[in-house]
């Protein structure tokens, strides 16, 4: 297992320069995550099954008649990023946890919170990935252009929400005895401002409504943003403190 | 641990007394409402409990952010508290609000957003006793627990603004009275007069039981920490 | 204008919720606190004991 200090030849110098270490610790840590799973490829297979099985399910308990359609997509495209993104966030903490990273990162010299940031942009990415692949598949299965330019950022700011609570909340849900069971319900409720304010500007701009009527909804988006990922870098260390 | 206060116990009695004021003035003091008459008399309480949930979803977000500055296991004693309280509060908040909103415009539940805020506060306070549950260090649970009660105290203020923008743009009627499920029906001096009355008495009862239940969380804490030690 | 008859019917029933709900709570603070004091005293005695 990569140790985050490997990119950076001479440790002291985080001492000296603690903010250009500070992105190389971050750097480390997400290209230790990338590596492993270019290596392993499980935590992305398992995301994008489950995402594809979420949209089947959906496809046979919604009906999605051409009419359905239009009102559902939105809907069903964020339960699924949903889904598959706990999925995604326990497993990701998880391995740490078991194979003894997590500890190895919090006796390596850096700061704290240099950890949360490489977990989340780690964590993002995947999710992004997933997003990227169930997209097209989803417009090939239910003939829907989903090739919009508002729905990209719509997907981008939501996402990126998610994953600042959601990464937050999952280190703290592998350390409980109940783990497995605990990230869903943790976060589920912290993070309903983002499904409804994403699922609503999604279908504003699949139905092409003016961008005066989704600005509200893209702005709640980006508070959420900004507000939860200052609170989780500020509260991180309680987390991860031994 | 000490034998109650005295002012604990003047307590008791005043909340035993103003809740039974409470009840007279609703039931023979407060006049009826033309519309809706007898069904009316809930929203004396209704409002009473919701405001006491409030009140400990404020303090609870206040005791989680001492205990995150000072690490003091009293606060995350206060801290359960207050969410237990809130979280019995609401539930009968939610629960007399269904009630009256059957009769007033026809459904139990209508996703308003003061309704639905309420009951998605409900989850995030049991997912911090399940998250609570699952933890047995305390210092590492109270550490928990109040991340997580910033977290819900921040969240929820959002959802709340998020799901009444929901709603304002896309208005869904629920019914012609739905300008009285807002409280906004013509308040006489004497509706005030029991209101206020209720929201005073309930206060009271607030903060008798939210002592009661800081002194069951101190005795818990010693109970544990003997535990602990018999352990070793 | 809502009928009297099921206006009562519900009134009472939500003010039988509050009252309901309101002593149970109270009634559990009662009995977690005895058990609590009743732990106390076992872990006192084993302790003395020891």
């Amino acid at each position: 297992m990569n140790r985050p200090q490997t990119t950076d030849h001479r440790p002291s110098s985080i001492v000296r320069r603690p903010s250009s270490g500070f992105l190389n610790a971050i750097g480390a840590i997400v290209w230790k995550d990338l590596a492993a799973e270019l290596r392993s490829r499980e935590l992305l297979s398992a995301m994008l099954v489950f995402a594809l099985l979420v949209i089947l399910i959906f496809n046979f308990a919604l009906e999605l008649d051409p009419l359905t359609r239009r009102v559902a997509t939105p809907g069903i495209l964020w339960a699924t990023f949903a889904f598959a993104g706990t999925l995604g966030l326990n497993r990701s903490m998880a391995v740490e946890k078991d194979r003894g990273c997590l500890d190895g990162l919090l006796l390596a010299p850096v700061d704290r919170s240099a950890i949360y940031f490489g977990k989340t942009i780690s964590n993002l990415a995947f999710m992004l990935i997933v997003e990227v692949v169930v997209l097209p598949v989803y417009s090939v299965l239910y003939n829907t252009n989903l090739f919009n330019p508002g729905l990209i950022v719509v997907i981008l700011l939501g996402s990126v929400g998610y994953v600042a609570v959601g990464t937050l909340l999952s280190s703290m849900a592998v350390q409980t005895r109940t783990r497995d069971v605990l990230l869903p319900i943790l976060l589920f409720p912290v993070v309903i401002p983002i499904l409804i304010a994403a699922v609503k500007a999604s279908s504003g701009f699949l139905q092409g409504l003016a961008l005066t009527e989704v600005m509200p909804y893209i702005n709640l988006l980006i508070v959420y943003d900004v507000i939860f990922t200052a609170v989780a870098y500020m509260v991180f260390d309680y987390v991860v403190e031994e | 641990m000490k034998p109650q206060p005295i002012v604990l116990k003047v307590l008791n009695v005043a909340s035993v007394l103003l809740f039974l004021a409470a009840l007279g003035m609703v039931f023979l003091y407060a006049p009826l409402e033309a519309t809706m008459n007898y069904v009316q008399k809930i929203f004396y309480f209704h409002v009473a409990n919701a405001w006491v949930g409030m009140l400990g979803f404020i303090a609870a977000a206040v005791a989680g952010v001492v205990y995150l500055i000072k690490h003091d296991q009293k606060w995350d004693i206060v801290e359960l508290a207050a969410v237990e309280i809130s979280l019995v509060f609401f539930i009968i908040a939610i629960v007399t609000g269904s009630i009256w909103a059957r009769p007033s415009w026809g459904a139990y539940w209508t996703w308003e957003p003061r309704l639905t805020t309420a009951a998605i506060l409900e989850m995030v306070y049991i997912a911090y006793l399940l998250l609570r549950q699952g933890l047995d260090d305390p210092d590492r649970r109270a550490r928990f627990s109040a991340v997580y009660t910033l977290i819900g105290a921040i969240s929820v203020p959002i959802t709340f603004m998020s799901i009444r923008l929901f709603r304002t743009i896309h208005p869904v009627v629920i019914g012609t009275n739905s300008t009285a499920s807002q409280g906004n029906f013509d308040m006489t001096s004497k509706m005030l007069a029991t209101m206020f009355f209720a929201l005073f008495t309930f206060s009271v009862i607030f903060v008798n039981l939210f002592w009661h239940r800081i002194r069951l969380g101190q005795l818990a804490q010693q109970v544990e920490q003997l535990k602990l030690e018999e352990l070793q | 204008m809502i009928e009297y008859a099921t206006s009562i019917k519900y009134m009472l029933a939500g003010y039988a919720v509050i009252l309901t709900v309101l002593a149970l709570y109270i009634l559990s603070l009662f009995n977690r606190w005895r058990n609590l004091k009743r732990d106390l005293q076992t872990l006192k005695e084993i302790q003395k004991k020891d």
